[in-house]
């Protein structure tokens, strides 16, 4: 199978823990629910996501160098 | 998060910086920046804060800024200058492909796929250098009917389909008679014979109708490559970005698309190889990329009409919200504006009466918070100065508010 986390189009995915969770809520002043989705069955989720994991993806930006992001993996 | 203090900064630097509004990450660039400083004073360190700071309130959007109001007037506006037939172009090696306000509705409805579906498909280096090698691939890409192969003519009195192949094709193709008789047995279940470049064969029982139905079954046939790419065009490119530092590369455009067939095939580069169908790019390489293929479509569908003054944050706004479930939801009635929670917000859209005849059977309730809905209802809206409640304070005179 074809590696999609190589391909152009995929900016780098990874399950953040429990205490960085926290500060992202706190930083945005919003629920877990709030955050943009993601599918557990998404092809560029890392193998170890599971439903409720928030996973933090940075982008190359075209407004900066880098964005980060955050989904919430859900079913 | 940077430690200040790590940075070799001292504690009166930590308290400007962190006095100042700017968002966490912005505090840790300016921490680096400033420990990079030799001999740096508090005086500089503030003004270095300060000057950061105004430049990140100036730059930043304003609370209750109506931003999707605004991204669909300013994709709207110049919108109103795109062609509105479907305006097929040369420039791309004969390789037509829907533009202009066709494309760019295609892409906003989220269509399962697009009027033009086509790839661009990058090689690795061996392939991508070489004429030969880059050809290798194009057979495997693009489906070969039997008419590529060879003539097919119909003997009507033994009751025989006649395949003369053509030798030079099969060789170029790399496939061989056996093996297009093999397929010939395997997909029409008839006995072929084969005799050096001519294939042979026949219904059970002798009849006309037959014969034509297997000559019809015989043009459908794949006998390879991939069935939905009728066409690949080669095109020699100049490479600015080669991963290999090649000037030139060999890059192949198709008409069909298969995305994640494509990628797995040898030869392919998996890493720069796209197509137009954003559905097939969510199925094999997920939501985020997605999100890149609607911003990089639809931009370059208002690019290539002239109109390359629109924000890119308007688009990616477009394409955040069409993503912002984990799938790709259609902006209008079937996705982002038929989902929303107010009826009223609903039924000003599009099939008004649907709407409130449903809305009404279920006795649904709207709580009016919306944009939509107070406009209709002619109230303030919820943005701008109207989401915010000025009250008159009551305290005596001589005390001045804080």
């Amino acid at each position: 199978m074809v590696d999609v986390s190589q391909h152009e189009l995929v900016p780098e995915h990874s399950v953040l823990d429990k205490a960085a969770i926290e500060d992202v809520l706190d930083e945005y002043d919003i629920d877990r629910t709030d955050l943009p989705k993601i599918k557990r069955t998404d092809p560029a989720l890392p193998d170890d996501a599971e439903v409720g994991d928030v996973i933090k993806i940075v982008r190359d930006s075209r407004t900066t160098d880098q964005a980060i992001v955050y989904r919430m993996v859900v079913d | 998060m940077t430690n200040p203090s790590a940075l070799g900064l001292d504690a009166d630097v930590e308290a400007v910086v962190e006095d100042t509004d700017l968002p966490p990450r912005l505090k840790d660039r300016v921490y680096e920046t400033l420990a990079e400083r030799d001999e740096l004073t508090i005086e500089q360190a503030d003004d270095v804060a300060q000057a950061v700071e105004s430049q990140y309130r100036d730059t930043r959007v304003d609370p209750l800024d109506p931003v999707g109001t605004v991204s669909a007037q300013s994709i709207g506006e110049p919108g109103t200058q795109l062609t509105m037939n479907t305006f097929h172009y040369a420039g791309v090696a004969e390789i037509d492909v829907t533009q202009g306000l066709p494309r760019l509705i295609e892409l906003v409805d989220a269509r399962k796929t697009p009027d033009t579906p086509t790839m661009t498909v990058h090689l690795e280096e061996e392939y991508a250098t070489e004429r030969e090698k880059a050809h290798e691939v194009v057979w495997k890409i693009e489906a070969t009917k039997i008419l590529a192969l060879g003539d097919v003519s119909t003997n009507v009195a033994d009751m025989r389909v006649v395949i003369s192949l053509n030798e030079d094709t099969l060789d170029e193709r790399m496939i061989t008679a056996e093996e297009v008789a093999e397929i010939i047995e395997d997909q029409l279940g008839v006995t072929t014979v084969q005799n050096g470049t001519t294939v042979e064969f026949g219904p059970e029982e002798p009849s006309y109708r037959d014969l034509l139905q297997l000559v019809e079954e015989l043009r459908e046939i794949t006998f390879k490559g991939i069935e939905d790419i009728s066409r690949v065009v080669i095109r020699r490119e100049e490479m600015d970005d080669s991963p290999f530092d090649a000037d030139e590369e060999f890059v192949l455009y198709t008409e069909g698309s298969a995305f994640g067939d494509a990628l797995a095939i040898e030869g392919v580069d998996a890493s720069r190889t796209t197509c137009n169908n954003i559905h097939e790019i969510y199925r094999n390489l997920g939501v985020e990329a997605a999100r890149e293929i609607i911003i990089e479509e639809t931009k370059n569908t208002l690019v290539e009409q002239g109109l390359d003054n629109i924000n890119v944050r308007h688009l990616m706004l477009v394409a955040d919200i069409m993503t912002n479930e984990g799938t790709i939801e259609s902006i209008g009635r079937h996705g982002i504006a038929g989902n929303k929670e107010s009826v009223l917000a609903r039924a000003a859209y599009e099939v008004t009466v649907n709407h409130l005849l449903n809305a009404s059977i279920h006795g649904e309730i709207d709580s009016i918070d919306g944009v939509i809905e107070n406009v209709i209802v002619g109230r303030p809206v919820k943005l701008g100065t109207g989401d915010v409640d000025l009250r008159m304070g009551s305290t005596s005179g001589d005390t001045t508010a804080d």
